[in-house]
């Protein structure tokens, strides 16, 4: 039993802004870290010396670097986390502002080409302790278990050496750990547990959505979603403010950040936030430790194994980089695979006027969902599926300068146009997919001639759709808006150009010639190296991907684990 | 095209500084922002920076007898100042800080050589003119360096001048959003609800109803 | 820094014109909270209805007029005004719940008012029988509960069409999101004990009967079923809640427990002593003022805590809800103490 006024998140920070800068001066030292679910509070934090050579080194703490540490750690192994960003407390340090909120995005240089350039930075790319899931929207979905098995039950794609049933069982259990909120039963899929709490209220959007659905003669249901809707430990439930993807200053979302990180610090890991890590050093073909750089100098740690989890551009920018003469293509890439199959979802929406007020700026952004499309493989009429893959759509709550910015340059309105459009911002609401798009070799991830702040060639980033992908486009399109003229809305317009996700740069696989990393995310050409986050998906789903990367982290924890017992 | 209204006649994000739906963080962000003065300039030189005015007026125009306006320019030059970046640029854009130069300078230019004054110089139709070219792609003398007209438009000046405008409490009022939320966020989310600390819109023939519910907000 | 006066301000002469086109008398100054109005004509109503009910009761039995005193010396005249104590108790739980409900759903539907305005006149009429210790029933306060146990009626009709009638029916989302289902039954629940309490006054104290039956027995019956029904609308939101506090399966298993003591004392010969039963009203009696304290520790434990009362009030636990099991509990005395033929002491 709490008693509010200890400095939890139940009290207000009315005067609180902690007195350091975590984006300049590293938190995470002295033996402590940052409680970041009380104000002001630390927690005793175990650390290494660099020369001393620890368990595990993992590159990232996000998804899958942060859920892995968290497991290995409460499995008695000695492990140092790193993270290239800082070691934010939210009750804090987080505004309700979208300008400042920047600063939990990967700003630092990136060049992007192809026939269709992706946007980084805000829209895919975290940087801080916690990764991307600081910035995420919380949307927990399973994969569909044939996924697991696309070429070989669906003809495309590529298998994953997975078991879904396997899966099902992690899936289980990061839901337990997040205590994902969801509907008492969920329309698509095998029968799976309940979720640990109820699902949240839905907005007028969300019920823009439903009422399109239904009109439309499809199901919906609300999402599940990553922040809970009834207490958990210190954390409150949400209050539908509606910043989600500019950081919850209220710890009712459950990032890495507030559920795996701490219980990963209790177990003894230790954190280093603001450590880039430029290097893996290898000999006689294994890894022996990370170069970092953190406060003004680079540092070596030695470490027995190394897991790199910097998500689907750093990871191979980093294997690219970590290049040496045992390794000249890199490390880990005998296949040739490193950097290549870049995956991203389909971010496409429909955007609509309605008469009633929407305001569709207050809760989670995505608080209703529907499936239908990642389960129906042949569809109807108009409707029928001309495309490999699926899709899932959800109800949208743009923020004031994001919903500028869509207006400006999805829409093309600028000038008076513009801000008299911008007026009608709160009878807006829209249907937003994350749809399955190929993998195709020649998206890719490259070192650029461009040097970042370190001295570190930078990431250039290839994307092009392929027919595939603009079938599904085409398709996901026209369903959505005939769907939102359903529910009322009027003067739809398409956005056509927008992606979400990053995955695939580093696949697993079954034979080394044709992936960079086994079932157990241990890279086949050296056998103390992982890869443990979205990069090692070999196809991507209709459904956000992190529930998957956590339990592939959860997974390979147990298989890590198992083999040294 | 929609005339712009008073919408929300009354409203003001800022009342609710000092209640639940700030926090200490978000009233030091604010506090720093607002501090920035329409003159205040670090970034760009003096005609980059008449041109860089007059482009914001064509980009995200303000009512001329606007009490509080949103200093855009001056918002830009402190994102170019600070070197705060997106986090990616197209490969054929050089980074923010030199396709801003290069920008507008190029559009100075182009101005000159096509109506033959400076481009803040010129009325709003020609400016519009020349938006509208650049825009398209289809201004592409040698003082672009390259630079597609095309790209620095959307991926420059749309995205940086449209963002600037929307981070200001001014905007807010104008689009009556509920502009920050932390302790306290929202209760009521369902069709034609509002909370008390939202803004109120002001329904045709009841305009003043909404005033007065604007005036309670963060009281 | 731009403030509300420089809009006000920024075109004075537009402002004042408009305000000087409106000519409306009975136009409300935005300067009192339409809420305080609502308190204001519900309380009115209250009062009238607490001099009415005095008005209207014919003299009793005794000589010399109406006497308030702790309890009356009949046993019917005493289970009658703990039947009141319960009326009074569902009454006020449903005068804040409804009002702090009502508020948050804006009165979308000028029919929300009415649950407002019923529950304060049940509430006076309670109150006023409850210091009643007279036998001889009142024509208003009985008037009055009748009224009340048909507008919860009416209220459990518009809310299971508001739960209907949203975008999935009636699914588990919309029963926990949409009006409370069972919340109004709340009313009606005051309103027949309130209309038992009239009908016991009137009863003959050595054999009072209830519809030609006997009165104990039957009301024990009805209020387990109360606390039967009473258990699952709190059961639902608790649900609702995922149990995230152990404390929260309280609810949902003691009054259950006993109400089954209830029923069982319910067959017990006549005069048979009903302390298990007796323990377990009491216990229910406790749980319900308990659980006002547990509710605001869930508000203090929200975002904000008490401080972001403005939220946290209306999306947090309601706070008047618990002490609607006190009330059906103080019933499930009334009707023991009329089993065992003797008033309780307490």
């Amino acid at each position: 039993m709490r008693i509010p006024g200890l400095g939890n998140a139940a009290d207000n920070p009315k005067h609180v802004t902690p007195g350091d800068d975590p984006e300049h001066h590293p938190r995470a030292r002295d033996g402590r870290a940052p409680n970041v679910m009380r104000i002001g509070e630390w927690v005793p934090m175990r650390q290494h010396r660099d020369e001393e050579e620890v368990d595990f080194a993992i590159v990232g703490t996000g998804a899958g670097g942060g859920t892995l540490a968290c497991r290995l750690a409460e499995g008695g192994l000695s492990v140092v986390a790193f993270d290239a960003g800082p070691y934010f407390r939210p009750l804090e340090d987080f505004a309700s502002d979208e300008s400042h909120q920047s600063k939990l995005y990967w700003t630092d240089e990136r060049i992007v080409d192809g026939e269709n350039p992706l946007q980084m930075g805000s829209n895919n790319s975290g940087k801080a302790v916690g990764g991307s899931t600081v910035h995420y929207a919380m949307v927990a979905l399973r994969f569909r278990p044939e996924w697991f098995k696309t070429r070989t039950l669906m003809g495309y794609g590529a298998d994953w050496p997975l078991d879904w049933r396997e899966m099902w069982h992690y899936y289980d259990q990061v839901e337990d750990d997040l205590k994902i909120s969801g509907p008492v039963s969920y329309p698509w899929g095998p029968h799976r547990r309940r979720y640990h709490r109820r699902a949240h209220e839905i907005n007028a959007a969300a019920k823009v959505l439903a009422r399109g659905a239904e009109a439309m003669g499809i199901d919906w249901t609300p999402t599940p979603l990553a922040t809970v809707s009834a207490p958990h430990g210190d954390a409150p439930p949400c209050v539908y403010r509606g910043f989600c993807t500019l950081g919850c200053s209220t710890n009712a979302k459950q990032s890495v950040l507030v559920s795996y990180l701490p219980r990963a610090l209790k177990a003894g890991a230790e954190i280093r936030d603001l450590a880039m890590v430029g290097r893996i050093e290898t000999r006689n073909g294994r890894a022996t430790g990370v170069h970092y750089f953190r406060e003004g100098k680079w540092r070596f740690q030695r470490a027995k194994n190394v897991v790199v989890a910097g998500y689907a551009i750093e990871t191979p920018r980093l294997l690219l980089n970590s290049a040496n003469q045992e390794f000249p293509d890199g490390l880990a890439n005998s296949s040739g695979l490193v950097g290549k199959n870049l995956m991203v979802q389909g971010n496409q929406a429909v955007w609509g006027v309605f008469d009633q007020e929407i305001r569709s700026y207050k809760g989670p952004p995505s608080l209703a969902i529907s499936e239908h499309w990642n389960y129906d493989d042949k569809g109807y009429g108009p409707f029928a599926k001309d495309f490999f893959g699926g899709y899932s759509y959800m109800s949208q709550g743009p923020l004031p300068q994001l919903w500028a910015n869509t207006q400006a340059s999805a829409h093309g309105l600028w000038g008076e146009a513009l801000v008299s459009e911008m007026q009608r911002y709160n009878h807006v609401a829209g249907l937003k997919v994350v749809s399955e798009y190929m993998p195709q070799e020649r998206n890719r991830v490259t070192l650029a001639d461009v040097k970042d702040q370190y001295g570190l060639p930078v990431a250039r980033i290839t994307y092009s759709w392929c027919d595939n992908d603009k079938a599904l486009n085409r398709h996901a399109l026209k369903f959505m808006r005939e769907a939102l003229s359903a529910a009322g809305g009027r003067e739809v317009w398409d956005q056509g150009d927008d992606t979400c996700h990053l995955n695939g740069t580093a696949r697993m696989g079954a034979d080394p010639r044709t992936s960079v990393v086994d079932a157990d995310c241990r890279s086949w050409d050296i056998p103390n190296l992982y890869v443990c986050d979205g990069s090692v998906f070999p196809t991507v789903g209709g459904v956000n991907p992190s529930l998957t990367i956590q339990a592939v982290a959860l997974r390979t924890a147990d298989r890590i684990l198992s083999r040294r017992r | 095209m929609r005339p712009r209204l008073d919408l929300y006649p009354g409203y003001d994000v800022l009342a609710k500084r000092d209640g639940p739906s700030w926090n200490a963080k978000t009233r030091e962000v604010l506090e720093k922002r607002l501090a920035i003065g329409p003159e205040t300039r670090r970034f760009f030189n003096e005609a980059e920076w008449s041109t860089m005015t007059a482009l914001a007026e064509r980009i995200v125009p303000q009512p001329a007898d606007r009490a509080d306006r949103v200093p855009v320019a001056a918002l830009v030059d402190h994102k170019l100042a600070t070197d705060t970046r997106d986090g990616y640029r197209n490969a054929e854009l050089p980074d923010e800080r030199e396709a801003w130069r290069l920008g507008l300078r190029a559009l100075d230019s182009e101005a000159r050589a096509r109506f033959g004054t400076h481009f803040h110089e010129l009325g709003a139709w020609a400016q519009d003119e020349l938006l509208k070219l650049a825009e398209k792609g289809d201004l592409t003398g040698a003082v672009w360096e390259g630079m597609p007209s095309k790209l620095f438009f959307h991926q420059r000046i749309l995205a940086d001048v449209v963002k600037a405008y929307y981070a200001h409490p001014t905007a807010w009022n104008e689009i009556g959003w509920g502009g920050p939320a932390s302790p306290r966020g929202y209760v009521r989310m369902d069709f034609d609800r509002r909370d008390p600390w939202e803004a109120a819109e002001a329904k045709p023939g009841r305009e003043d109803e909404a005033y007065q519910e604007n005036l309670q907000v963060g009281r | 820094m731009p403030m509300p006066s420089d809009r006000a301000s920024q075109s004075p002469g537009r402002r004042a014109a408009s305000v000087k086109r409106r000519v409306a008398p009975v136009r409300v100054e935005a300067a009192v909270h339409p809420v305080v109005v609502l308190a204001a004509a519900a309380a009115g109503a209250g009062l009238l209805t607490w001099f009415a009910a005095g008005r209207s009761k014919p003299l009793g039995l005794a000589a010399g007029g109406r006497r308030y005193s702790p309890r009356g010396r009949d046993v019917t005249a005493s289970a009658a005004q703990r039947l009141n104590h319960a009326s009074t108790m569902l009454a006020a739980s449903v005068l804040f719940d409804s009002g702090l409900e009502h508020y948050r759903g804006q009165f979308f539907n000028r029919a929300m008012y009415t649950p407002i305005v019923v529950s304060s006149v049940t509430l006076a009429a309670s109150l006023h029988g409850a210091g009643d210790t007279d036998p001889g029933s009142s024509r208003v306060r009985h008037g009055v509960q009748a009224l009340a146990g048909l507008t919860g009626l009416i209220g459990f009709g518009f809310h299971a069409y508001n739960v209907g009638k949203r975008e999935g029916g009636y699914s588990f989302q919309n029963l926990f999101y949409s009006a409370p289902i069972g919340a109004p039954m709340a009313l009606t629940l005051a309103g027949v004990l309130g209309v038992v309490a009239e009908r016991v006054r009137d009863a003959d104290p050595d054999e009072p009967r209830l519809a030609s039956l006997p009165a104990g027995r039957s009301l024990a019956i009805a209020t387990a079923g109360m606390l039967a029904g009473t258990t699952l609308e709190a059961g639902l939101l608790h649900f609702r809640g995922a149990f995230q506090n152990p404390a929260m399966f309280v609810p949902v298993t003691l009054p259950p427990l006993a109400a089954a003591l209830l029923v069982r004392a319910a067959t017990k010969p006549e005069g048979a002593s009903q302390s298990s039963a007796k323990w377990g009203m009491w216990a229910v009696s406790a749980m319900g003022v308990g659980g006002v304290a547990f509710h605001a520790y869930g508000v203090a434990r929200m975002m904000g805590g008490w401080d972001n009362w403005r939220q946290n009030l209306i999306d947090g636990p309601p706070l008047p809800a618990p002490p609607s099991f006190s009330g059906v509990a103080l019933g499930g005395l009334a009707a023991l103490e009329l089993i065992e033929r003797s008033r309780f002491r307490f």
